[in-house]
């Protein structure tokens, strides 16, 4: 690919939430199709002068790749973060004070 | 240094004319997604040829890294047949809209289904004619608004929706793959594009899909009303699903001759 994109990247539950702000143009089409309405509107303008998507606004993303997948312009990529990475995960120690 | 992260866009996407020309949440961005998975998936960069017709689906031209033509009004199928002829061993890709297939190159269409042309054809049906501001089209479900029908779609005086795979599906001679895919389900989508490529790389004859694609910009819809129309309204109309696929012929003629005593 000789064009570059710069991402935005935001870690959300078991994801990591790519967004390229210079592809998206602000359908909100994402918004509507994620299962944990984690995906909400950010403060960053996109394409189009619209804002564009970010993650972290209702329960945690389960990495669906949902909103990758209709995404008309390519302007979501979901990777998968592993365990020990996440900031949410639970230790052994917390699971034994429950 | 790291490598940075890049969209995933398939490779057969032109990445330097992204973001491409479609409105904000516009199906042919996800249809010519889900074509270039197909593409990819398969490995015919070098041999596909991409033909789009006027309307919403020129704003393609310069979407893919493949030999592209954009013709006038549904000529878009004879063109690539004439194409397809000449040089057997490329693949022809006809993408259209609705009005191109249906309304004005409806003659095309059916002329090139009754010779089982073995080309692809791509329709994106979103109800109405887009790229001049959303006027009613022969796929306007009865009772929607549009420019010229502002009081709503009367099917005593325009007629019903017109159901193009349907039409496809009884005239085309045996060897024809017809299905009727939705932006709703991009999966399912994908893999009707890719059985209907490899259709036409086995040389079997016709194929084609109708795909139930989404216009916020002439429903004035927001994101939330775009999908209950795709996945409510349309289709009420327009079933999804495969319609004739030949491997399933095959599999009937074989059933049908077990029969026999």
């Amino acid at each position: 690919m000789s064009i570059a994109f710069k991402a935005i990247t935001t870690r959300d539950g078991k994801g990591i939430f790519h967004l390229f702000p210079a592809l998206c143009k602000g359908c909100g089409l994402c918004v509507e199709k994620c299962p944990v309405d984690t995906i909400g509107w950010a403060k960053q303008l996109g394409a189009f002068g619209t804002p564009v998507v970010e993650p972290g606004h209702g329960r945690p993303c389960i990495a669906c790749k949902k909103c990758q997948l209709v995404c008309p312009d390519a302007a979501i990529w979901i990777e998968k973060q592993a365990p020990q990475e996440r900031s949410d995960r639970l230790t052994s120690n917390d699971r034994k004070s429950r | 240094m790291a490598i940075e992260a890049q969209p995933q866009m398939p490779r057969v996407w032109r990445a330097e004319t992204k973001p491409h020309k479609f409105c904000p949440g516009c199906g042919h961005g996800i249809i010519l997604k889900a074509l270039g998975e197909a593409i990819d998936a398969l490995n015919i960069q070098q041999r596909a040829v991409f033909g789009c017709d006027i309307g919403c689906s020129l704003l393609a031209w310069d979407f893919f890294n493949l030999d592209t033509i954009q013709t006038h009004h549904g000529r878009t199928t004879p063109v690539l047949v004439g194409l397809k002829r000449a040089r057997p061993e490329l693949l022809a890709i006809c993408y259209m809209g609705d009005g191109g297939a249906y309304a004005i190159g409806a003659q095309h269409l059916v002329s090139s289904v009754s010779r089982n042309d073995p080309v692809t054809i791509i329709v994106a049906n979103n109800t109405q004619y887009a790229m001049t501001g959303g006027q009613m089209a022969p796929t306007t479900l009865p009772g929607q608004k549009t420019e010229t029908s502002p009081y709503g779609r009367d099917v005593e005086l325009t007629g019903r929706p017109m159901l193009g795979p349907e039409l496809v599906a009884t005239i085309a001679p045996s060897g024809a793959y017809v299905a009727r895919g939705t932006v709703a389900n991009v999966v399912q989508l994908k893999n009707f594009i890719q059985k209907g490529l490899s259709n036409q790389l086995k040389g079997r004859g016709i194929s084609f899909i109708e795909v139930l694609s989404a216009c916020p910009t002439n429903w004035h819809t927001n994101a939330a009303e775009t999908w209950h129309f795709i996945e409510k309204e349309m289709s009420k109309f327009f079933p999804v699903g495969e319609l004739r696929t030949p491997d399933g012929e095959q599999r009937q003629e074989v059933e049908h001759r077990g029969r026999q005593p």
